[in-house]
C-alpha cells in the first residue's frame, strides 16, 4: 500500500478561525496548490480542539490529523494556543505510546498571512504520510 | 510539645485497643480521639467482615471507631470518595491518601476538613487470589485462617490451632500469587503525603507489635496527634535513631523493589507491537463502565466524556471510552489499582494505563496525589 | 448512547435543508462541477433543495435564497462557497432577513479550501467538494437557533494616556455629549508630543500647537483629567466596566496650588530631569513639570525630598502637604480607549553606535530638548562633551528599528523626525554640515515627499548606509566609519555630534495596563487590534479600543487619527446605549457538571466562577465563545454553543465514506 501512488490519504485539519484558518484561506488565494487530501474543520480557537476530537478523527480513518492555531503570543483570545499545546503535549505522548506513527499527528502555528506556509505543509504532511500509508486504526472499508 | 517533622514512637493507652491493634492501637486511639474532641464529624473505618472481607463505613461512634482495629492485607478497596463531601478523619494506605489529594484538586474534597492518617503499606493482596494461594501454597483452609504478618520478606498465616506457617513474598508472586500487581511496582510505601504517617516499621525491641511509629507530616498532624496526648488516648516518645533507621532501611528495600519491578513490568514494547497489544488487551471489554467508577481519582459523574461519544455499535479499531479514559488519567492516574480489580472480564487496566501515565508524569514533571497545591498538568493554563 | 444517537438532533423538527452551491464565476466552477455536487447533495438526507448558482453572494443569489426559505419552508441553509472569514456575515443577515435565526446557517468553503487550490485536478477537486459539502450538511442538521442579547451600557468612557492621542479621543467623546475620565499616568497631560521642538512636515512648533489643545482640554466640560493616577483594577465587560483608579499622593493640594513655582525656587535639592528633558538639565525636588503643564500645578518627588520645609514656608496658599496620601476613585465606564502610547528605544544597553560609550551620541529625544526654545538650554544646540555648538552634525537612521538585533518592525517617524532636525539645523545654523545615514528614505503621506526634497535642496548630505563601526577621538568627536552603498565609497566621517534615530518600543511600564484589561499583545510587543485592515482601533473585547502608538509606531496625524477613529467606534456603544454580547457562548449542563472547577482558571475573560454551592456560574457578557474551557471540561458538561462536540463530531465523520461518493 504504501508505494501505491494512487492512493490518497484523508488528512483531517482543526483549524481556528483567526489564524490558520485564514492561512489556509491565504494559500488558495495565493493559489498554492495542494493535494486534495486534507479536509479543514474549523472552530473558533485551537483552544477549542479537543484531544476528543483528535482520537475520533482517527478512529473514523484519518490517516493524519493536524491540529493548528495562531502562533504563540498571537491567540485572539489572549492565550487559548498556549492551553492548546499544553494538551497537545499529552496527545503526542499517548500517540507515540499507542504505537501510532509520529508522522500522523502534528501541532503547527500558522497565522492568516501565512499562506505558502500553510500549503507547504499540507504538502509536506501528505507526503509524508503516503510513504507510511493508510493508518492502522482506519476502520475497513473507509476511505 | 510536638513539631511538624517529628517522628514519633507511641501507642495506645487504653491497654485492650493496643492489643487489639496490628502495632499499639495509635492509630485507631487518634482516630477516636479527633472524632470525641470535635475535630471532625465522622471517621472513615474498615468494618471488619471477615480476613477477606471488609467494608467502609463512616461512623460518629467512638466505640466503633475503637473497634475497627486491625490491618487487613487483603482488602484492597480504596477510601478516597468517602471524604468526599465531608468533615472526616481517615486513614489511609498512601494510594487511598493519593487519591484523597487528587480529589481535592476537583474541588470534590477540602483537605483543610480532612485528616489524614496514613500506613506504611508494603502491597494489598487480592482476596480472591489470597484464598486459592492458602489452599495451594499454604495447604491452609481460608476460613481457618485468624491472623497474617508480614515479617522480614515472608507472609505469615496464623490459624485457629495456634500454628503458623511462612512462605517469602517472592516465591509467592513468583508463582502468581501475593501482592496486586500494581502493589508490587508501587513506589510510595511510607504515605508521605499523609498528614500522619504511621506503621511499625522502626518499631523494635520490647515495643516490638505494641506501638506505632509515626511521622507528623504537617500542621494537621501535629494537631492530631497533640490532640490525642491531651485526650489521654495516646502517649508518645520520640523515636530513636536506630529506630528512624531502621524505618529507613525498610522504607529503601521496598521501594527499590517497586523500581526494579517496574522497570520490569513496563519494559517499552517495540512500536508495532504497541497497537495490537492495546487493541487486543482493550478488545474483551464489555462497556460496563466499572473501572470508571471505582476510580478513586476520577471526579466526573455517571456522564462524561470517556461515555458520552463513545458507544459499542461504533465500527472503530479502538475504544473511545478507553481513549479518553487514558488521556484524562494520564497525568494523575495513581497506579491504586482498583480498575483492574473490579474489571469484570480482567483486563489488566492499570497496567495499560500505567504505560500511558508513566512517560506522561516523567514527560510533565508530575507526581500525582503527593502535593496538593500542585496542579494536574492537564488543568494548567500557560506552559511551564 | 451511540455517537450517532448522540450527533443526532434532539428536536423532532423535521430538517429541511437548503444548499447552495456558488460558482463564483469561474472561480470555483473552473474546477468544480457544481451541478455534479448539487445532484450528489441532494441525494443526503435532510437536503430539500441543492441549487447552483453563478454568483451566490449576489443580490440575485440572496433573493434565491430568501425565496427558497420561503417557499420550500427551509430550516437551515448551507451555502458552498468562498471563505466564511468574509462572507458570513453576509448570509447570515440574509436568511435572517427571510426569517431564520442566522445560527442555523452553515458555511462551506469550496474556492479557497477546494478550487483554487486544486485548480487543475478537477476529478479530485470535484470529489473534494462534495465532501466538504457532505461534512456541512451533517454539521447544518446539528446547528441550533442562537440569540446575542443586550446589555445596558453606563454612558461614560475611560480614556487611559492623555497624550495627543488620549486627549483627541477624550475631546472627541466629550464633544459628542458623554462624560470622560481621561486618567494620566504623568503629572501634566500632553505625552511625548510636549517634549517635541518643531513638527513635520510643517515645522510648526510642537507645543505652540499642542498646548491649546490641552488647554481646550481642560476646559471641556464633560472631561474629567485625572493626572498622576493609574488604572488599577477593570472589572466587567461592555457597558459595564468597574474601574479602579489610584491618584498617587503629589504632596501638593491641586485645588490651592496656582503652580506660581515659589516654591521651586526654595527647594534646595536639585536632580537631572528626565521624565521632561532627558537627563538634559535640572529639576527640583518639588516641581512644575513645564511651563505649558495642564494641570500646572507643582508636585514632589518624594524619593529625593529632604523634608526640609522650604516649600512649604515659601507657598503662600498653604498648599504643600506632606501628609497626602494616595487616594483611590471608583469609576463605572461603558467604554474604555486605551492611548498608553510608546517610549524611544533605548541604546544605551547595546552600546548602539557608541551611545553610553561617547558622550556626543545622543538620541532624537535628547536632540529634541536641546533645540528646543524653552528646552534647558534655550533652544542652544550644544555638544555634551564640551557644550559647545557642534559643526558637523550626523543622524543614524534605523536605531532600533529594522534590525533582526532589536526590532524587525519600521517606527514610521523617524526619517521624517530627522528630515526635520536637519532642516532645523540648518536653518538655525547654515554654516553646520548634516549628515542622514539611513537604509531607506520613508516618506510616505500628504506633503512628507515633499518635506524631503526640500531637505535635499538644502544642503544636507545623505548616505545611504549605516556606520559599520564608531569610535571616538582626541577631540571627543564621533568618528563613524561608513559606506555609501550608492557610491561604493567608504570613509571616516569625523562628526561633532551624531545623533541616533531612535524608533518606537512597547514600554514595560504598559504592560501591567494590558494585563488588567487582557487586550492581546502582538509578536512586535505592542498591543493588537481585533483586524490589521478592518479593525485598526478595535481589539477583540468588546467596548475596548486601542489608539496611537499603543497599537504601533506611528506619527501625530496618524495617532490624532487613531483617537478620533477609538472615539467614533467608542461612541457607538454610548449612543445606542446598549451593546451585543457574542451569540456563540458557553453553557453548562447542570445534570452534569460536578462542579470540579478546572475550567474556571482556563478562561482568560472571567467569565466562568464558582459559586458559594460550589456551582458553576457562567457571565454570558463576558464569555467570548473560544471554546477553550469546554476543552477543559473533563465530563463534557460544558458545552461551546455552535461549535458543540456533536457539530464537530458530525463533520469529522462525514469526511469519510464508506462508499465510494
Amino acid at each position: 500500500m504504501a508505494d501505491n501512488n494512487d492512493w490518497e490519504p484523508k488528512i483531517v485539519a482543526f483549524c481556528c478561525n483567526w489564524c490558520s484558518y485564514g492561512g489556509a484561506d491565504t494559500a488558495g488565494m495565493g493559489r498554492f496548490q495542494q493535494p486534495a487530501s486534507t479536509r479543514v474543520i474549523r472552530v473558533m480557537c485551537s483552544g477549542r480542539i479537543d484531544p476528543l476530537h483528535v482520537y475520533n478523527a482517527f478512529l473514523e480513518g484519518a490517516d493524519a490529523v493536524l491540529v493548528t492555531g495562531c502562533h504563540l503570543g498571537d491567540c485572539h483570545y489572549v492565550n487559548g494556543n498556549e492551553k492548546t499545546e499544553l494538551k497537545y503535549q499529552f496527545l503526542e505522548e499517548m500517540v507515540k505510546q499507542l504505537g501510532l506513527e509520529p508522522e500522523r499527528l502534528y501541532l503547527n502555528w500558522i497565522s492568516a498571512s501565512e499562506g505558502e506556509r500553510f500549503a507547504n505543509f499540507i504538502n509536506d504532511v501528505t507526503a509524508k504520510v503516503k510513504e507510511i500509508g493508510p493508518s492502522p486504526l482506519k476502520p475497513e472499508g473507509v476511505s | 510539645m510536638v513539631e511538624v517533622g517529628d517522628k514519633l514512637v507511641g501507642y495506645a493507652t487504653d491497654d485492650e485497643v493496643r492489643k487489639r491493634g496490628a502495632s499499639g492501637g495509635l492509630v485507631t486511639a487518634v482516630l477516636a480521639a479527633a472524632l470525641e474532641k470535635g475535630m471532625v464529624e465522622s471517621v472513615v473505618v474498615l468494618k471488619h467482615i471477615d480476613e477477606y472481607e471488609a467494608v467502609p463505613i463512616i461512623t460518629d461512634d467512638v466505640e466503633e471507631v475503637l473497634a475497627s482495629t486491625g490491618s487487613m492485607h487483603s482488602v484492597p478497596v480504596n477510601l478516597a470518595k468517602y471524604a468526599v463531601d465531608r468533615k472526616v478523619a481517615m486513614p489511609g494506605k498512601p494510594c487511598d491518601i493519593k487519591a484523597v489529594i487528587e480529589q481535592s484538586k476537583r474541588n470534590m474534597i477540602d483537605l483543610d476538613n480532612t485528616y489524614l492518617v496514613g500506613l506504611n503499606c508494603g502491597g494489598t493482596m487480592p482476596p480472591v487470589l489470597t484464598k486459592q494461594m492458602l489452599i495451594e501454597m499454604y495447604d491452609i483452609d481460608p476460613e481457618d485462617v485468624v491472623g497474617e504478618d508480614i515479617e522480614k520478606g515472608k507472609l505469615i498465616y496464623r490459624t485457629k490451632d495456634g500454628n503458623e506457617k511462612a512462605i517469602s513474598i517472592e516465591e509467592l508472586e513468583e508463582a502468581g500469587f501475593g501482592r496486586r500487581k500494581n502493589c508490587q511496582y508501587c513506589q510510595l510505601k511510607i504515605p508521605t503525603n499523609s498528614d500522619l504517617a504511621c506503621g511499625n516499621w522502626g518499631v523494635i525491641g520490647d515495643l516490638a507489635g505494641s506501638a506505632t511509629f509515626c511521622e507528623v507530616m504537617n500542621e494537621k498532624g501535629k494537631k492530631l496527634i497533640e490532640n490525642a496526648v491531651e485526650a489521654g488516648r495516646i502517649e508518645v516518645a520520640p523515636a530513636s535513631d536506630k529506630a528512624i533507621a531502621i524505618r529507613e532501611k525498610v522504607n529503601g528495600v521496598m521501594v527499590k523493589m517497586g523500581e526494579t519491578t517496574q522497570e520490569k513490568v513496563f519494559t517499552q514494547m517495540p512500536d508495532e507491537e504497541r497497537l495490537p497489544y492495546y487493541r487486543e488487551a482493550l478488545a474483551d471489554c464489555i462497556d460496563c463502565g466499572g473501572c470508571k467508577l471505582a476510580c478513586p481519582v476520577c471526579s466526573c459523574g455517571d456522564d462524561a466524556k470517556c461515555t458520552l461519544f463513545h458507544s459499542l455499535g461504533d465500527n472503530y479499531k479502538m475504544s473511545m471510552f478507553h481513549l479518553v479514559r487514558l488521556l484524562h488519567l494520564s497525568d494523575s492516574c495513581i497506579g491504586c489499582g482498583q480498575c483492574t480489580d473490579v474489571c469484570p472480564v480482567d483486563i489488566p487496566i492499570t497496567r495499560i494505563q500505567m504505560s500511558f501515565s508513566i512517560p506522561v508524569q516523567t514527560k510533565l514533571n508530575y507526581k500525582p496525589g503527593m502535593n496538593a497545591d500542585e496542579k494536574p498538568p492537564f488543568f494548567e493554563v500557560m506552559i511551564k | 448512547m451511540t455517537k450517532q444517537e448522540a450527533i443526532t438532533n434532539e428536536e423532532a423538527e423535521e430538517l429541511r435543508i437548503g444548499a447552495f452551491i456558488c460558482e463564483c464565476g469561474v472561480n470555483i466552477a473552473g474546477a468544480v462541477d457544481c451541478n455534479a455536487v448539487a445532484d450528489y447533495i441532494s441525494t443526503l438526507p435532510n437536503v430539500t433543495t441543492a441549487v447552483v448558482n453563478k454568483y451566490t453572494c449576489s443580490d440575485a443569489g440572496q433573493e434565491e435564497i430568501k425565496k427558497a426559505i420561503k417557499d420550500l419552508d427551509l430550516n437551515r441553509v448551507l451555502v458552498a462557497s468562498c471563505t466564511p472569514k468574509t462572507h458570513e456575515p453576509i448570509f447570515r443577515a440574509c436568511v435572517e432577513e427571510a426569517g431564520l435565526n442566522p445560527y442555523l446557517f452553515e458555511f462551506v468553503n469550496i474556492r479557497e479550501h477546494c478550487s483554487w487550490i486544486h485548480m487543475w485536478e478537477k476529478e479530485d477537486a470535484t470529489k473534494k467538494a462534495k465532501e466538504l459539502v457532505r461534512m456541512g450538511v451533517a454539521r447544518a442538521a446539528l446547528l441550533e437557533p442562537l440569540q446575542s442579547s443586550e446589555v445596558p451600557v453606563t454612558n461614560k468612557a475611560l480614556v487611559i494616556g492623555a497624550g495627543v492621542t488620549g486627549m483627541q479621543a477624550a475631546m472627541d467623546i466629550g464633544d459628542m455629549g458623554f462624560q470622560v475620565y481621561l486618567v494620566e499616568a504623568g503629572p501634566s497631560i500632553g505625552g511625548k508630543m510636549a517634549q517635541l521642538d518643531k513638527t513635520f512636515p510643517t515645522n510648526d512648533c510642537s507645543i505652540c500647537i499642542l498646548g491649546p489643545k490641552m488647554v481646550e482640554v481642560n476646559r471641556n466640560p464633560n472631561i474629567e483629567i485625572m493626572s498622576y493616577s493609574e488604572v488599577e483594577e477593570v472589572d466587567g465587560y461592555v457597558g459595564n466596566f468597574d474601574v479602579k483608579v489610584k491618584h498617587k499622593a503629589r504632596y501638593v493640594d491641586i485645588n490651592l496650588c496656582s503652580g506660581c513655582n515659589s516654591c521651586v525656587e526654595k527647594c534646595p535639592v536639585e536632580v537631572p530631569y528626565w521624565e521632561f528633558n532627558e537627563g538634559i538639565g535640572t529639576r527640583k525636588a518639588v516641581y512644575v513639570p513645564f511651563p505649558q503643564a495642564v494641570p500646572l500645578r507643582a508636585l514632589i518627588d518624594k524619593s529625593i525630598c529632604i523634608d526640609c520645609g522650604a516649600c512649604s514656608k515659601a507657598c503662600e496658599r498653604g498648599a504643600i502637604n506632606m501628609d497626602q496620601e494616595d487616594t483611590f476613585s471608583e469609576l463605572e465606564v461603558g467604554v474604555i480607549v486605551v492611548c498608553v502610547g510608546y517610549d524611544v528605544y533605548d541604546p544605551e544597553p547595546n552600546h548602539d553606535f557608541g551611545f553610553g560609550l561617547y558622550d556626543n551620541v545622543i538620541t532624537t529625544m535628547e536632540f529634541e530638548r536641546l533645540i528646543n526654545a524653552s528646552g534647558p538650554t534655550m533652544g542652544k544646540v550644544v555638544r555634551p562633551s564640551d557644550v559647545v555648538q557642534p559643526k558637523r552634525i550626523g543622524f543614524v537612521q534605523c536605531v532600533g528599528s529594522r534590525d533582526v538585533n532589536s526590532n524587525i518592525y519600521c517606527s514610521s517617524f523617524c526619517c521624517m523626525a530627522s528630515l526635520k532636525n536637519a532642516q532645523l539645523i540648518k536653518e538655525k545654523y547654515p554654516d553646520t554640515e548634516v549628515y542622514i545615514m539611513y537604509m531607506d528614505m520613508r516618506t510616505p503621506f500628504r506633503m512628507y515627499e515633499e518635506f524631503y526634497n526640500r531637505a535635499r535642496d538644502m544642503d544636507i548630505h545623505f548616505i545611504r548606509g549605516r556606520p559599520a563601526e564608531v569610535t571616538e577621538n582626541e577631540d571627543k568627536n564621533i568618528i563613524a566609519r561608513i559606506e555609501d552603498t550608492l557610491t561604493n565609497k567608504i570613509e571616516n566621517l569625523e562628526l561633532d555630534m551624531m545623533v541616533l534615530s531612535v524608533g518606537a518600543v512597547s514600554p514595560e511600564s504598559t504592560e501591567k495596563i494590558r494585563q488588567i484589561l487582557k487586550v492581546s499583545r502582538a509578536a512586535d510587543g505592542f498591543m493588537m487590534e481585533a483586524h490589521p485592515k478592518l479593525k485598526p482601533v478595535d481589539t477583540t473585547l468588546d467596548g475596548i479600543f486601542i489608539g496611537g502608538m499603543t497599537q504601533g509606531p506611528k506619527d501625530i496625524p496618524y495617532s490624532i487619527s487613531q483617537g478620533s477613529a477609538c472615539a467614533a467606534r467608542a461612541t457607538r456603544f454610548l449612543a445606542q446605549g446598549k451593546a451585543l454580547t457574542e451569540g456563540i457562548t458557553i453553557a453548562v449542563d447542570e445534570d452534569i457538571c460536578v462542579g470540579c472547577g478546572v475550567c474556571v482558571p482556563m478562561c482568560p475573560f472571567q467569565a466562568l466562577k464558582m459559586d458559594d454551592d460550589g456551582k458553576l456560574e457562567i457571565i454570558k457578557a463576558l464569555c467570548k465563545g473560544c471554546g477553550t474551557c469546554a476543552v477543559a471540561c473533563p465530563s463534557g458538561a460544558l458545552q461551546q454553543s455552535h461549535y458543540k462536540n456533536n457539530q464537530i463530531l458530525a463533520q469529522v465523520k462525514e469526511v469519510f465514506a464508506y462508499e465510494e461518493v
